[in-house]
């Protein structure tokens, strides 16, 4: 009887699996026996109070300000218009920690607001930290990505129905009904789900924006508990609490989302009926100088670090440039090997062995780990290496792996539908010719497949270069990330430093986000 | 009447100028090869596309100063005749008031055209529960109760097989005599058309290239273009 060897995309779902468990596993019995869930009661309540309370607040602001950033985008066309949607399209990988410095820089107590105010002769204390500094950097991380999807959205309704709004004499308010509405109905709960998601989870803005332990995510208090509390138990617990959240509103969300395809319509651009009418042309504008007024600011607050850029370059911004460029080249790696065995496991289900609810796992792996509390894990899986490798070495290892698993759903997302139209226009053929593996990878897969894996590769290396997250369990003297030097210039007040080096990783991330987007669309 | 003078459109890649008439009451074919400017001149007519010289005028009144919502006009396209939120009772319904805000007559019309269009029974039926054909009708109804004197219908049995296309087209014939509408349909197959139609058009780059009764039109053959339209060619 011949064995057959089990598909790559099983093995790197099992090894997934065999990480988070053991992880945990490691994590809960540190301590030898089970932490005590009651004795954290009072503190786990309002760690969630808060963690609610600031995500829905942050979801309402950034989805109303997306959102009507977007209708009024959709309805007007300027000079440069391009510009700002590129320029909304790429936030979303601004990293959170360069967010962060342009919320001090401009509302900061020495920030430009300050600064505005004193010039005015308007005295008072500018106080950022807690709600309104989370909530600003929040919204400049999320409103654009809103207005972004959102006018995607929007510009999917074909051109035959803005038409036949136009011949039917349409008023504003029967096009938001019947044009505008059903888009947002369809796409506000997965946006409004994946914000809140977001800011939930959220880890440096909180941190540094909080103001103290009194307001911690779960993220940042398991981030408390294990590197200045050291109890592995306590951040056990709470991990296992964020991780059922996470998946519950990751499953939900997979459940809501429900896109549209894109509609085929005879032009692709149809001036809105509604564009004309002299109200909503006052009303927009207001809309995008009040967005402008609000996000402008904070991007050049960024910007400003060119005229120091020179300055700042030394011994510790190299290395820390090399070592973050290093640990994202080695996640992008990664990241692209897992979704793609996953991808092709999944793929093999649904087309060949005809089994399309484990193809549906597959498909739901890379989601499950975005919930997946990276503080818990890299704590986890440090406790089951610590005693085989040096700890210098250990956040070497499991700095890319952690990131690495937070790209795979992005990568898969962009891979996974090129894997089955190959299987689906030339399964047949390369089955009928014995292709199997490497070669019907190289002569199936790869001419469909290498534009988006170079997309979801760059989109990878993007996140990861501009990750706050691990770095700061691991970070110091001995392993320094471009984002980590970014924390310790700010944590010492040098923020004409810190504005070039958050120019830097801005200017990287989104190169290749840039990159990233093109390859994505190139060819279609 | 439908009167078209000398109306000129020009984009970089295309250039259009059309000139025709069309009997009040008459159903005229619009054929042609692809992108040689039939949905041009229909969008034209409807008022979506904006010639830069010319005259456009029907029963004697000028539509070029006309808004499409204010000009005798309804349109059914190919695709994207419905809303897929509403209901094929209220897509129809904005035929006649797109606030959906109706009297008990307009309601009883809409249900009416709905039946006149074969349709009967399917008022709370919504696009996604119903066949393309269906899909056709409920546009084709709410072109008919808007109540105007011209209806355009832009290739919109394309996607229909031909049984259900010709059953298609002799339904608009029924109601085109029944209602005493005009009817400016661009179709791809002239031959579904021939019998029916009052008027062929040939359209081919920009320009009507021949006008006339459908057997005149398919006779003078009018080299490969409109040789590559008929059956078995």
């Amino acid at each position: 009887m011949r064995l057959s060897l089990p598909h790559p995309g099983s093995l790197v779902a099992l090894a997934i699996l065999a990480l988070v468990t053991g992880g945990f596993i490691a994590l809960a019995t540190i301590d030898g026996g089970s932490p005590a869930l009651l004795s954290i009661g009072p503190y786990l309540t309002r760690v969630l109070a808060f963690s609610v309370i600031q995500a829905s607040l942050s979801t309402l602001l950034s989805v109303g300000l997306g959102i009507a950033l977007a209708l009024a985008l959709a309805r007007r066309r300027f000079p440069g218009r391009d510009a700002v949607l590129a320029a909304l399209s790429t936030t979303m990988v601004i990293p959170t920690i360069v967010a962060v410095f342009a919320v001090l820089a401009v509302y900061g107590r020495s920030g430009w607001l300050a600064g505005a105010l004193q010039f005015l002769g308007v005295s008072g204390d500018l106080t950022i930290f807690g709600y309104p500094g989370i909530l600003i950097a929040h919204v400049f991380l999320n409103a654009p990505y809103v207005a972004r999807i959102t006018l995607d959205g929007l510009s999917l309704v074909p051109a035959e129905q803005w038409r036949l709004a136009t011949a039917l004499g349409f008023t504003p308010g029967q096009i938001f009904r019947h044009l505008d509405w059903p888009v947002l109905r369809t796409e506000l709960p997965g946006i409004a789900g994946l914000v809140f998601l977001l800011c939930f989870k959220s880890f440096a803005v909180v941190l540094a924006l909080g103001g103290g332990p009194a307001r911690a995510t779960l993220e940042v208090a398991i981030y408390e508990a294990l590197k200045i509390d050291l109890d592995f138990g306590r951040a056990a617990w709470l991990a296992l609490i964020q991780l059922v959240i996470c998946l519950s509103l990751t499953g939900l969300l997979n459940w809501i989302v429900t896109r549209p395809p894109a509609a085929h319509t005879t032009r692709s651009h149809v001036e809105r009926p509604d564009a004309a009418i002299g109200r909503l042309k006052v009303l927009d504008w207001l809309i995008l100088a009040a967005g402008a007024l609000f996000l402008v600011p904070l991007a050049f607050s960024v910007l400003s670090g060119v005229t120091h850029l020179l300055d700042v370059v030394d011994a510790d911004l190299l290395q820390a440039a090399a070592t973050s460029l290093a640990i994202s080249t080695a996640a992008a790696i990664l990241a692209c090997l897992m979704a793609l065995a996953l991808g092709s496991a999944a793929r093999r289900q649904r087309l060949v062995e005809r089994t399309p609810r484990l193809a549906a796992l597959y498909d739901f792996l890379p989601n499950t780990l975005l919930a997946i509390p990276p503080f818990a894990l890299t704590a986890g899986l440090f406790l089951l290496i610590r005693h085989i490798v040096d700890p210098a070495a250990a956040g070497l290892i499991l700095l890319p792996l952690i990131n690495s698993l937070a790209a795979v759903p992005f990568v898969y997302r962009a891979i996974a539908p090129k894997l089955m139209t190959a299987e689906e226009r030339y399964g047949r053929v390369a089955a009928s010719l014995g292709m199997t593996g490497l070669s019907k990878l190289t002569i199936m897969d790869w001419p469909l497949l290498k534009r988006p894996l170079a997309s979801g590769f760059a989109l990878a290396m993007a996140l990861s270069f501009g990750d706050f997250g691990i770095i700061a369990l691991f970070g110091g003297p001995e392993l320094r990330t471009l984002p980590y030097l970014l924390y310790e210039r700010l944590g010492a007040y040098r923020l004409e430093e810190a504005a070039s080096i958050g120019l830097l990783i801005v200017l990287a991330a989104f190169v290749l986000a840039h990159l990233s987007g093109r390859l994505s669309h190139a060819g279609d | 009447m439908l009167v078209i003078e000398n109306c000129r459109l020009s984009w970089p890649d295309f250039e259009a100028d059309y000139s025709l008439s069309v009997r009040s009451g008459a159903l005229c074919a619009v054929v042609g090869p692809s992108g040689g400017g039939k949905t041009t001149l229909l969008h034209m007519i409807a008022g979506f596309e904006h010639p830069q010289s010319g005259r456009l005028s029907f029963d004697g009144r000028d539509l070029l100063p006309l808004a499409p919502a204010k000009r005798p006009i309804a349109i059914v396209f190919q695709d994207h005749n419905l809303f897929p939120h509403l209901t094929a009772a209220e897509n129809v319904a904005l035929g006649l008031r797109p606030s959906l805000r109706l009297s008990a007559e307009e309601r009883a019309l809409v249900s009416e055209t709905l039946e006149a269009v074969g349709l009967e029974g399917f008022d709370q039926r919504k696009p996604g529960e119903m066949s393309g054909g269906q899909r056709q009708r409920v546009a084709l109804a709410r072109a008919l109760v808007s109540g105007r004197p011209l209806i355009l219908l832009d290739e919109p049995f394309s996607s229909l097989d031909s049984n259900l296309r010709r059953s298609m087209i002799r339904l608009v014939d029924e109601l085109r005599r029944k209602r005493h509408v005009t009817i400016v349909m661009s179709i791809h197959t002239p031959e579904d058309v021939a019998d029916l139609a009052d008027q062929m058009v040939f359209v081919a780059n920009g320009r009507v290239a021949a006008s006339g009764p459908p057997a005149e039109v398919l006779e003078r053959g009018l080299a490969e273009d409109m040789a590559g339209l008929l059956p078995g060619t």
